[in-house]
């Protein structure tokens, strides 16, 4: 994957762009952003993370241009720590997800993933299918391999979440904001709570566990190998 | 003292003051003087009248005998009688001149040639009648006038001089009582307050405002530095456990991992107690309150205790709530979203195993309410109004994970809706309860409180 950081601390972005050419993607930095405009315009990529704080010209401003020259590309906002207005601006602007400063690697990548294969918006599902699992998301009614799964609304809504992000990883703040749209870490653990409950009722009784936990990350729904 | 205010507007006031008196006595100098001139010319003319008439029926004898007498009372006016040829006939005017009507004659005998205004008439046989009064009567009068007016002038000149150095001298006092104020703050002073007179005027209030800032401002200054106090105190435990397990690692290969997981575990509770810092103080710089829309409290119940139910009963303990139908406050839910459920784990964590905890939506006759009540061993009242201090734990919860920050931010959110946040005896237990002002009192005019729980910021 083609990724744009645009990112002033040099040594943040000379980390990150080892870190993700691990995993196989590539990553162009961009130090201000005047340069960051000029990469985005110019070249494809697949996401582009884009701090919000930047010298000279904020990220904001370089998102709405960015949108205003009709570039579609998913943008990653990273906001700084506390700034609880900083999201509402930010999706206003045209960003597409956002990430408070500092991340863990692991939350970045998961989310960088998640915008890059987006399904075009335009094209409505209404039913979600893994394996033999299958969610109809009209009747919001489960099946797996052809037996009813009765789940709770908070239940479904998280298991929407996982089909909809099917081979991804999805983190524990993803599923926060996702799914109980809470902006702010709980220090209760309730995404393991409801995700033991959800594995308990879709896999418990099956041969093959489509929901996995992801160590240090997050959680992932995929086809059985 | 040149550049004070009230010297200049006083001078500018005096001058302008002096102008008009002077214009004012310009104008009746004038005037009483034309009246005066006219009164003059007029007794003259009704007195020659007077001489004629006593001419056609007495005769010549008779204007003679009148003049004599007239000469010895005093205060009248001066007349003389000509023969044909010039010759003095009585009186004591007498002109060379021949032709009548109006002229100025002086006269010696009085001492020193005074002007006397003339009125010569004539009398039949080619005499003449001359009647006519001192002049100078009228210039004394103008003197009087002027005299008068000067006065006057001298006594506006010298009240307005004396009044503007008198105001200029009180207002420069008061303002340096204020000047003196702001000098002494600049200096670190800050306990210094401008002194009120207790007039209740102008620069009273101007006063009191400029002390109310300073209140606020000093409210600010202490919040901060108590912010930074605690900052400084909570930080350093956790910082120092970090060296040491980062220098451990470093000691020692076989521990590497371990001290770099345990490292950032560390680092993450340090950045999540920077994080609710920074979120409480922008929380409480109050703007967010431009974003509030209509809210429901009774769906924001639902949500969390939907949430956190599920992890409750895991712990051998029950969450529920009564559902009364719903409860719109004018609001931001996020942080709404966020009080209840700090409310909620603080209720859990502290409550201990089996707790049960209980939230409901309410509205009372104070306004819409919610309360989260538990059933556990509840706060001693002495200690309630500082559990929403930054950091403060109770002793027993020294313990408990969590970084003291929760109800600051509860205090804060509420703070931010004009709330209100009451602990109360469950008996036993905690019933902490926020209760929203009505729509129709949330105003400017009640600055929000949080009543017998105030924190000191």
């Amino acid at each position: 994957m083609k990724l744009l950081l645009v990112e002033d601390d040099k040594e943040a972005a000379g980390y990150l762009r080892r870190a993700l050419s691990e995993v196989g993607h590539n990553l162009d930095h961009a130090a201000n952003g005047r340069d960051g405009l000029m990469l985005a315009a110019a070249e494809p990529y697949d996401v582009i993370i884009l701090d919000r704080m930047l010298p000279g010209l904020d990220g904001v401003a370089i998102l709405r241009t960015i949108r205003a020259a009709g570039v579609k590309t998913p943008v990653l906002l990273l906001t700084a720590m506390g700034g609880i207005d900083d999201r509402v601006e930010g999706l206003e602007a045209g960003g597409d997800d956002y990430l408070v400063k500092p991340f863990a690697f692991a939350e970045l990548l998961a989310r960088v993933n998640a915008l890059a294969r987006r399904p075009p918006p335009q094209d409505v599902q209404t039913e979600l299918e893994v394996a033999d699992l299958k969610v109809d998301l009209l009747k919001r009614k489960v099946t797996r391999g052809g037996k009813r799964i009765e789940l709770q609304q908070r239940e479904f809504q998280l298991l929407e979440y996982l089909m909809r992000h099917a081979g991804r990883v999805v983190t524990r703040t993803m599923l926060l904001e996702g799914v109980w749209d809470f902006h702010f870490d709980p220090k209760t653990n309730i995404v393991e709570t409801h995700m033991s409950r959800l594995r308990g009722k879709v896999d418990r009784g099956f041969d093959q566990e489509l929901i996995h936990t992801v160590r240090g990350a997050g959680y992932i729904l995929r086809e059985p190998d | 003292m040149v550049r004070s205010t009230s010297l200049r507007l006083t001078t500018l006031y005096t001058a302008a003051f002096a102008v008009a008196v002077l214009v004012l006595g310009a104008v009746t100098l004038f005037s009483t003087r034309h009246a005066l001139a006219d009164q003059f010319d007029r007794r003259i003319r009704a007195e020659s009248a007077a001489m004629s008439l006593e001419f056609h029926s007495e005769g010549l004898f008779g204007v003679v005998e009148a003049v004599h007498e007239r000469d010895r009372t005093p205060g009248s006016l001066d007349y003389g009688v000509q023969g044909p040829n010039g010759e003095a006939l009585a009186g004591r005017l007498a002109s060379t001149k021949t032709d009548l009507g109006w002229s100025v004659v002086r006269i010696a005998p009085k001492g020193h040639g005074e002007a006397i205004r003339v009125l010569t008439t004539a009398l039949p046989g080619g005499r003449r009648l001359l009647v006519g009064d001192d002049e100078e009567r009228i210039e004394a009068l103008d003197a009087t006038v002027l005299r008068g007016f000067g006065l006057a002038l001298a006594g506006v000149v010298v009240l307005g001089v004396a009044g503007g150095f008198a105001l200029s001298n009180q207002m420069h006092r008061r303002l340096a009582a204020i000047s003196g104020t702001a000098e002494a703050i600049i200096d670190g002073d800050l306990g210094r307050r401008v002194p009120l007179r207790g007039s209740d005027d102008d620069l009273d209030r101007l006063a009191q405002t400029i002390n109310r800032m300073l209140d606020r401002i000093g409210a600010l200054m202490e919040s901060l530095k108590q912010v930074s106090n605690d900052v400084a105190h909570d930080l350093r435990t956790p910082l120092t456990r970090l060296r040491q397990r980062l220098e451990a690692g470093l000691a020692s290969p076989d521990e590497r991992e371990s001290a770099l997981e345990g490292s950032l575990a560390d680092l993450d509770a340090i950045l999540d107690t920077f994080a609710a810092l920074l979120r409480i103080a922008q929380i409480e710089g109050g703007a967010r309150r431009a974003g509030f829309r209509t809210c429901d409290l009774a769906a924001i119940a639902a949500t969390v205790v939907d949430a956190f139910a599920p992890s409750a009963e895991e712990e051998g303990q029950s969450l529920a709530r009564t559902d009364a139908g719903p409860v719109q406050i004018d609001g931001d839910a996020e942080l709404l979203t966020q009080m209840l459920v700090n409310l909620v784990e603080n209720s859990l964590r502290h409550a201990g195993a089996g707790a049960r905890v209980h939230v409901s939506t309410l509205v009372t006759g104070e306004g819409a309410a919610l309360s989260v009540r538990d059933n556990g061993p509840g706060v001693p009242e002495a200690e309630r109004e500082r559990l929403f201090d930054r950091f403060y734990r109770l002793e027993r919860s020294r313990s408990t994970p969590g970084s003291g920050l929760g109800l600051a931010l509860v205090g804060a959110v509420a703070k931010l809706h004009g709330a209100e946040v009451r602990l109360l005896d469950a008996g036993p237990g905690l019933e902490a309860r926020v209760v929203f002002p009505r729509p129709a009192t949330l105003g400017i005019d009640n600055p929000p409180v949080i009543g017998g729980l105030g924190r000191k910021a």
